[in-house]
């Protein structure tokens, strides 16, 4: 029933209900949407803010007439889904996150914790609680600079199309997963991020991941990030007490604790 | 029915789509299910000895008492202190040494006497969430 349900939407449906007007987005001097504001995905507002909350706003989409977002499963090739496959065997030991490294583009927008935008002229800059991470974003027509070196977050460019600030991002490193355990990738992913604030309380999040070494095709994710008025970025200083690293060294001795087997073996 | 369906849908079940595509997209605590076993849920009810308010996870250790007055010091984990703060926690107010404490969570896979923390409940019966659910981040 589980299965049918979540076919049936991903199908498509046109609401049967006339949407209520939502509260439209703000909007900067040149005339654009202003993302400007600290924002959190909807799947990690259960986290942060627990089910009341996200069941309110799910109801505000419905309300709105707002569309579900839709993930992808991740098209790997045979080689890259055997990896992922070893990755969700072993539980997650192996998360990069587990050992307070830098969360890559777009996992770092799924965190259960917040991020700021803040839109001026000609760049945006994104804040993130997680990691202290930052990103600045160049809006005004630049390329990527010739001397990139691969890195956890890649180099972000971006340009408004009508409404949607695309970002295009390249130049990451392999030591980050894409959005779940396990989700691999190469130093050819080419990401491709479309913020569209589709009224004042939310931003259309839509990623396209792009990797010719491990899809068959580029996968298609997105959220919905909801604004958290009254919300402040505060500090995560991973590392300072870390007791995953002494923890997962002891578990790594003995791996038939943590992995996973097939129910029949 | 169709549009029964994705009113559903709408409604609460888009995480179980991600769930059904294999891409849990929730990862608050570092491997989750690697550390700890969601088949072991367990609750203790003890007295507060320590806190530790760090990063990237809070801990506390709280000696319960088993049936025939032997003491165990058993050691919870939970959110950080930037989380904390979101569930309603203030640091040295909410949970202090000597106060007692029922505390709902799951065992650790190795260690005996570790639990990851989802749930405090007060002598006045007052509750706060300390941690994330059951999963999340391994499965």
């Amino acid at each position: 029933m589980a299965i049918a349900v979540a076919v049936a939407c991903l199908t498509g449906t046109p609401s049967a209900q006339s949407p209520t007007k939502a509260k439209p987005a703000p909007r900067s001097a040149d005339g654009k949407p202003d993302l400007s504001g600290i924002w959190i995905a909807t799947g990690a507002l259960r986290l942060m803010a627990g089910e009341a909350e996200v069941a309110a706003a799910r109801q505000s989409d419905i309300d709105e007439g707002r569309p579900a977002p839709r993930t992808e499963p991740p098209p790997y090739k045979p080689e890259a889904e055997k990896q992922r496959q070893y990755f969700l065997d072993r539980r997650g030991i192996d998360d990069p996150m587990a050992r307070c490294l830098i969360s890559g583009v777009p996992r770092i927008s799924f965190r259960p914790l917040p991020f700021q935008i803040i839109q001026m002229p000609g760049q945006m800059v994104f804040l993130y609680e997680t990691h202290h991470a930052f990103r600045v974003i160049p809006t005004d027509g630049r390329p990527h600079p010739e001397d990139m070196e691969p890195s956890y977050l890649g180099d972000s460019v971006a340009l408004w199309e009508g409404d949607t600030l695309v970002v295009d991002v390249t130049g990451f490193n392999t030591k980050t997963w894409l959005i779940g355990v396990g989700t691999v990738h190469s130093e050819k992913l080419r990401v491709t991020e479309r913020y569209t604030r589709d009224s004042y309380n939310t931003i259309r999040y839509q990623v396209m991941m792009d990797d010719p070494e491990v899809f068959t095709k580029p996968w298609n994710a997105e959220e919905i990030l909801r604004l958290r008025p009254g919300e402040r970025i505060r500090e995560y200083e991973c590392i300072e007490n870390n007791e995953d690293l002494q923890r997962i060294e002891k578990l790594l001795q003995n791996e038939s604790v943590f992995i996973r087997r097939p129910p029949n073996e | 029915m169709r549009t029964l369906l994705c009113s559903v849908c709408r409604s609460g079940l888009t995480p179980l789509i991600g769930i059904l595509l294999g891409t849990s997209v929730l990862s608050a605590h570092h491997s989750f299910a690697a550390q700890y076993d969601a088949d072991k849920p367990v609750t203790l009810t003890g007295t507060v000895v320590r806190i530790e308010w760090t990063n990237p996870h809070f801990h506390f250790y709280v000696d319960v008492k088993d049936d025939k007055g032997a003491v165990t010091q058993w050691a919870f984990e939970g959110y950080p202190p930037n989380m904390l703060v979101r569930q309603g926690w203030k640091k040295d107010v909410s949970l202090k040494p000597g106060m007692t404490v029922t505390v709902q969570g799951w065992r650790a896979r190795v260690e005996p006497n570790l639990v990851a923390a989802r749930e405090v409940t007060f002598a006045d019966g007052s509750k706060l969430t300390s941690g994330p659910p059951a999963g999340t981040g391994g499965q």
